[in-house]
């Protein structure tokens, strides 16, 4: 069995996942469903090669990330908004480096889009040994300890804590 | 209660388009690419999450609700991946790889 093989059953959750998001967006008429399997199926096809099947999500921790990622975004937002308006906009950009313990592929990608929703930071570049190049909007702030505190609350979503791609 | 949840919605949706006008202002007057694209994804998130908030007491159906808050959902995920990739292609292009 290959290394990402994904189980039957999983693709078949998945696609009903898909569907249900698709019938939310469109309305449930029946004459449009057709397109709407196809459409899902195509993403349960194409989720096979994004996201490796063991990469379970814990519910409680998505709750826990959840808890702090929406006011972090408020804070991200009001940041911006703050600096955009100032006079002068209090800036000093500029880049930090941090060694990521998450293994290349789609978990390190989602913590990184996850990182540039949150105030100040934005993930531009990721070297093979795990170093992140990030874009910070203010190097006055205490960065290192932000992505520590970010990839911590994200590993927690991930049930086998980020250990797999 | 209905003009408490009309007022919800003023406040929310004028704080959500205050918020564009912030990602917009930081777009033309943040120094390099790299900070615009901060002010562009960050602002303007929250500018629609609150538009969004605002405007679900206004829906008729958990339905209608439901699709509000997934269009702000898909808007989160793509502005996260489009300021990745604009932010990666711009540093490969600086660094000449």
């Amino acid at each position: 069995m290959p290394e990402n093989f994904t189980p039957r059953h999983v693709l078949l959750t998945r696609g009903a996942g898909f569907l249900a998001l698709w019938l939310v967006l469109m309305g449930p008429a029946l004459k449009d469903l057709p397109v709407g399997i196809v459409a899902a199926a195509a993403a349960a096809w194409t989720s096979a090669f994004l996201w490796p099947a063991r990469g379970g999500l814990s519910f409680s921790g998505m709750l826990r990330f959840l808890v702090r990622f929406l006011p972090q975004s408020v804070a991200a937002g009001v940041d911006v908004a703050r600096r955009a308006f100032a006079p002068v906009p209090p800036l000093q950009p500029g880049f930090v480096t941090y060694q990521t313990a998450l293994p290349a592929g789609m978990a390190r990608q989602a913590c990184c889009a996850v990182m540039s929703l949150q105030p100040g930071k934005l993930p531009v570049a990721a070297e093979a040994d795990g170093t992140l190049h990030i874009h910070c909007l203010d190097l006055r702030e205490p960065v290192a300890e932000q992505l520590a505190a970010d990839e911590a609350a994200f590993c927690e979503t991930l049930q086998d804590g980020g250990r797999n791609g | 209660m209905s003009a408490l949840a009309d007022l919800f919605t003023l406040v929310m949706v004028a704080g959500g388009a205050l918020l564009f006008l912030a990602g917009t202002l930081g777009l033309l007057r943040f120094p390099d690419t790299l900070s615009r694209l901060h002010a562009l994804s960050k602002a303007d998130n929250l500018g629609l999450g609150l538009i969004v908030l605002g405007l679900l007491p206004q829906v008729g159906s958990i339905a209608g609700g439901l699709k509000l808050v997934c269009v702000w959902l898909l808007a989160q995920l793509s502005a996260a991946t489009a300021s990745q990739l604009i932010a990666g292609a711009l540093h490969r292009r600086k660094s000449g790889r």
